[in-house]
């Protein structure tokens, strides 16, 4: 009886699955052997890769990138510089928003938990290109936020037209206006360890702003799930031990939180590296390539300097890196967490937050 | 006591001041959508028009092909989202439910490639839609989006959720597979259904680098792209502002709109716990 | 009866598919002049250059026997290269000055223009940038110049005259001095090579050696240029457009916010927002190196191996004579291409006079293979010329150029 029940399962199951196994193979993985293969050649944007005019070129590409002295490798190095300090501002900034959103709209005593949890959920749901384009109008020179800072008697900055770094602004209050001479030179990548530590122009602060805006939305959607399924252990917890609410959320709440807390951050360090859209709409890296990233300078180098090889060169090592740091953030993660239950919970909240972003790429 | 109503205050005057960061930036790209080109950049911050101008719109019907591009975001839109929402399931059954052989093999596969980032993958697709000859075409822009790993994964999740008995006294009553799982299994997974279709629904309409390197014609031009062009405008196209908030406004609607009707859903996607 | 309703599923994705790979084939009949679908890609301002320029390709058409559809670039240059990555380039199209040395070393061009019966009709400076490897590839579809944007009114109320037009870098700045007040600047430009640098050419610099072979990006020259340019904004009489809340210095021009702009003809195009102002184009001043502008243009593209190429040069042909320039002169304001009809240009639109006059001297901003990332490069470094060290983004500059113009050479 069994066996009828089970039977043509192995057929219907291929059946089911080849529509999807197609389309991820078509759409996915034979583009990346395709891509593999441009990476190493000098393809010019001229009829198919296949084709006979298209030569092998070793490793060059990578080299131009990685190795060479020139405008490419600095280029690349000033793409990372940029998306290096995007991602070290937004992850922690938005994970740490994320969590306190999350904590004040799961207070039992909360009314209207709703409607809070609808105001900070929506931007998440908007595109990256209405929103985007909303950011631009709120940060023009004569914009809402300069009318703000205005008010507060502050002569708010030409936002996306200035390409200052932060940091460098800063040293500059103490009188520091150019490179000293122990950083003038020598930083890897072609950059000078002065150009590294300019910190994020200020038009990056924008869109700094712009993804914790959007995005500690949707963390903290996730961090709500974490806290209910603490919640009631939590409590007991503390009234066992009497202890206050700020007491009770770092020495209970926070360690207990710790699967969700590292599930956000390696989402947010997934998610920041491959920031395209917002600059594809600011100008295309503009002003003085401070809003330059990875990902859209491998865009530009492949579709508008018809560098094919270097395109897709780019691309790969920023796959790598974001494998990198992925592989890095789990290893963390088991160390500390054996459970197989936590496992499948931070599963499903990656595989809930991939679909929510692989459709917007943010 | 009245230093606990104290602090309970001091919240929530904190909380509506945060949503208000949150909904204002909206609010005033309404109100912008509806002003002078003048009057946006001189008062930024006023949520009234000096005087209602409806320009942007007419304009965004007129001389801009809004229309065009919107009918091309729903057609994509609708056709990713049934692809996704059908194929994804068929796969999810297949892996949690049916036994055969590669079955591991074809889920850790899957596991690895949503690792695969999507902005890494803009070239490559290019590559491959071109290779197919489908570039520039609705087929282009629309299958490599038919299928996501990630949903695929939300359904074999949620299939293993459901008890096996029920599809098991079908198969004996004679039932196919297909049958089964259509009639049977695919009505008990409306919640997961749902979410799906919330998520890939959001994620085609909001789409852009795809369709950035999937297309070329102007004709193919989505709300994203199309309203992406509308900021990269010529010399001497000045700031526009009223027009440009106008498109956002009108491209977010249907998103919005979705979002409301399926709030309490989207709310509990991730908080299923919070009732029991 | 599943299975079938799967299949069935599987088989229109299939069918999808294969449709459109059809659909981007095509029938065309090599080599013929008649008979043929023709696609023109335009990075067009405005309608009106759209719908001139299809009323121009439909007369061709109609007398020739082929159609051609228009079509206006949001995006020139992204389209383009992914037209020719994508195996369908247009048939016709306008090719910018800045790409055409890439373009052509990578073999996307048809190199037609030689062998055009009015080759001989056109400036040289404009041969001269769409030649590459002492080839004449492409037609050069009209031309711009840089000039001096004067508000009248402005110069009126601040008691100048035509005499106090400038001549020269000092006349420059006392005018420039005069015309601005709290809310005005007195001269606005792009902060970007294609303004600059012709700062650099009027103090007697250049960035690459006659011969083609070496890169004068540093050199004392370019450096006075660069050191005007900062003189300038440090008196306070020159301000960049973003600084004076605007997208490009005609828009600053337009409502008041600067008295002087560098721009070029295209300076028209801002009588749609700004019918009130009242300008009035003149020759750029000369640097202690002479007189010196910029002069922009583009070419009329054809792609390389095009079986429709016969009948899109036949096109260019019609497109390219003077009775047709004059007519897009008339509806868009573009310069003709070719000497003659340059001349009955400046004589039918003597406001544009200047603009005409000063090709004579003007030089093209340096286009060859590669350099366009290098000038992307160098503009975001003069975004740090105020207040900032001219020398090392010439010696950068110097650096990044050679090596661009080396491997340039060697291809």
């Amino acid at each position: 009886m069994a066996k009828g029940i089970r039977g043509g399962e192995a057929g219907r199951g291929w059946l089911f699955i080849s529509p999807a196994l197609v389309i991820i193979g078509l759409f996915l993985v034979l583009p990346i052997l395709l891509a593999v293969w441009v990476s190493f050649s000098d393809w010019n944007g001229l009829g198919s890769p296949l084709s006979g005019n298209t030569s092998f070129v070793g490793t060059k590409n990578y080299e131009k990138l990685l190795v060479d002295p020139g405008l490419s490798q600095r280029d690349f190095g000033t793409s990372i510089r940029n998306n290096f300090y995007y991602v070290i501002l937004v992850v922690p900034l938005q994970t740490a928003l994320a969590l306190f959103l999350a904590v004040q709209v799961n207070r039992r005593i909360l009314k209207a938990r709703g409607f809070f949890r609808t105001a900070f959920y929506f931007p998440s749901v908007t595109s990256s290109i209405a929103i985007t384009g909303i950011f631009i109008f709120l940060f023009s020179a004569s914009g809402a936020i300069n009318a703000l800072l205005g008010w507060l008697g502050i002569n708010g900055p030409n936002w996306l037209a200035d390409p200052r770094g932060i940091f460098h602004n800063f040293v500059e209050l103490f009188g520091v206006h150019s490179a000293p001479t122990a950083l003038a030179a020598g930083g890897p990548l072609g950059i000078s360890w002065w150009e590294w530590l300019a910190g994020p122009s200020v038009a990056m602060c924008m869109l700094i702003v712009l993804a914790i805006f959007t995005t500690s939305g949707t963390f903290m959607l996730i961090f709500l799930a974490g806290l209910q399924s603490i919640g009631a252990e939590i409590d007991e917890a503390a009234l066992m031990d009497g202890t206050g609410p700020f007491r009770k959320f770092f020495s209970i709440t926070l360690p207990m939180l710790k699967p969700t807390l590292f599930t956000v951050i390696t989402l947010g360090l997934i998610g920041t590296w491959q920031l395209f859209d917002q600059v594809y709409l600011t100008g295309g890296g503009a002003p003085g390539k401070t809003l330059l990233t990875p990902a859209y300078l491998s865009y530009e180098t492949s579709f508008k300097g018809l560098n094919w090889g270097q395109g897709a060169a780019m691309a790969f090592l920023l796959f790598l890196l974001i494998v990198a740091l992925t592989l890095l953030q789990r290893y963390i993660l088991r160390d500390r967490h054996k459970g197989e239950k936590l496992d499948k919970e931070m599963q499903r909240q990656i595989a809930l937050h991939a679909s929510v972003t692989k459709g917007g790429t943010s | 006591m009245t230093k606990l109503r104290a602090s309970a205050l001091a919240s929530y005057v904190m909380l509506v001041i945060l949503a208000l960061i949150y909904i204002y930036p909206f609010l005033l790209s309404l109100a912008g959508s509806f002003k002078t080109d003048a009057d946006a950049t001189n008062n930024p911050l006023s949520l009234l028009p000096q005087t209602w101008s409806f320009a942007a719109y007419e304009r965004l019907f007129t001389q801009v092909p809004l229309p065009l591009w919107a009918m091309n975001s729903v057609i994509i839109a609708v056709i990713v989202t049934l692809g996704r929402v059908f194929l994804d399931s068929l796969a999810g059954y297949a892996l949690s439910r049916l036994q055969f052989r590669g079955r591991n093999v074809i889920f850790a596969g899957l596991i690895a490639v949503m690792a695969v980032p999507n902005v890494v993958l803009l070239i490559p697709r290019f590559l491959m839609i071109k290779e197919l000859g489908i570039y520039d075409s609705y087929a282009g822009m629309i299958i490599p989006l038919m299928v996501d790993a990630a949903g695929i994964f939300i359904m074999k999740q949620f299939f293993e959720s459901i008890p096996v008995s029920i599809e098991e006294a079908a198969r004996i009553d004679g039932a196919g597979i297909f049958r089964t799982f259509w009639t049977i299994v695919l009505p008990m997974a409306r919640p997961a259904l749902v979410t799906l279709f919330i998520l890939s629904f959001q994620g085609s309409w909001n789409e852009f680098a795809h369709f950035i390197i999937s297309r070329q014609s102007t004709d193919l031009n989505t709300l994203t792209t199309g309203v992406a062009s509308l900021f990269s405008g010529q010399l001497g196209s000045g700031n526009q502002f009223p027009l440009k908030l106008a498109a956002a406004v009108l491209m977010t609607l249907p998103v919005a709109v979705l979002f409301f009707v399926f709030q309490r859903k989207i709310m509990s996607t991730t908080e299923g716990a919070e009732k029991g | 009866m599943n299975t079938k309703k799967l299949g069935a599923g599987l088989a229109a994705v299939a069918l999808v598919a294969g449709l459109a790979a059809c659909s981007s084939g095509g029938t065309d009949t090599p080599g013929a002049t008649t008979g043929q679908k023709l696609t023109m890609l335009i990075g067009s301002s405005g309608d009106a250059e759209t719908s001139a320029v299809q009323a121009a390709a439909d007369e061709w058409a109609k007398s020739s026997g082929n159609t051609v559809e228009v079509v206006a670039a949001s995006d020139l240059t992204q389209q383009l290269s992914q037209g020719f990555a994508g195996g369908t380039p247009p048939d016709i199209f306008y090719m910018g000055w800045d790409q055409f040395g890439t373009y052509a070393q990578n073999k996307y061009l048809d190199p037609y223009a030689k062998d055009l019966s009015n080759a001989g009709d056109f400036y040289k400076s404009l041969k001269d940038t769409f030649t590459y490897k002492d080839t004449f590839t492409c037609a050069p579809k009209d031309f711009s110049t840089l000039g001096l944007i004067i508000n009248t009114d402005m110069w009126k109320a601040a008691g100048l005259t035509d005499a106090d037009i400038p001549t020269d870098w000092a006349g420059l700045e006392s005018v420039a001095k005069k015309l601005t007040t709290d809310k005005v600047a007195g001269l606005s430009f792009g902060l970007e090579y294609a303004r600059v640098g012709v700062f650099m050419s009027q103090a007697g610099g250049s960035l690459v050696s006659a011969d083609g072979k070496t890169v004068t990006a540093d050199t004392p020259e370019n450096l006075a240029g660069l050191k005007e340019v900062q003189k300038l904004h440090d008196d306070g009489v020159l301000k960049f457009p973003s600084e004076i809340n605007s997208g490009w210095s005609g828009e600053a021009l337009g409502k008041g916010a600067a008295a002087m702009v560098i721009e070029g003809p295209w300076i028209k195009g801002i009588k749609g927002d700004f019918p009130d102002t009242h300008y009035q184009a003149v020759e750029l001043p000369a640097g202690p190196g002479g007189q010196a502008t910029f002069t922009f243009t583009n070419c009329w593209g054809i792609p390389t191996g095009a079986k429709t190429s016969a009948a899109a040069v036949d096109l260019v042909k019609f497109l390219t004579s003077d009775a047709q320039q004059l007519k897009f002169a008339d509806a868009f304001g573009v310069i003709p291409s070719t000497e003659s009809a340059a001349k009955e240009y400046a004589t039918k639109y003597p406001e544009n006079a200047s603009f005409v006059k000063s090709n004579d001297y003007a030089v093209s901003p340096v286009n060859f293979a590669g350099s366009a990332t290098v000038i992307t490069d160098f503009n975001a470094q003069l975004a740090t010329l105020i207040g900032g060290n001219a020398k090392a983004i010439l010696a950068s500059l110097q650096t990044t150029l050679q090596a661009a113009l080396d491997e340039a050479n060697s291809k």
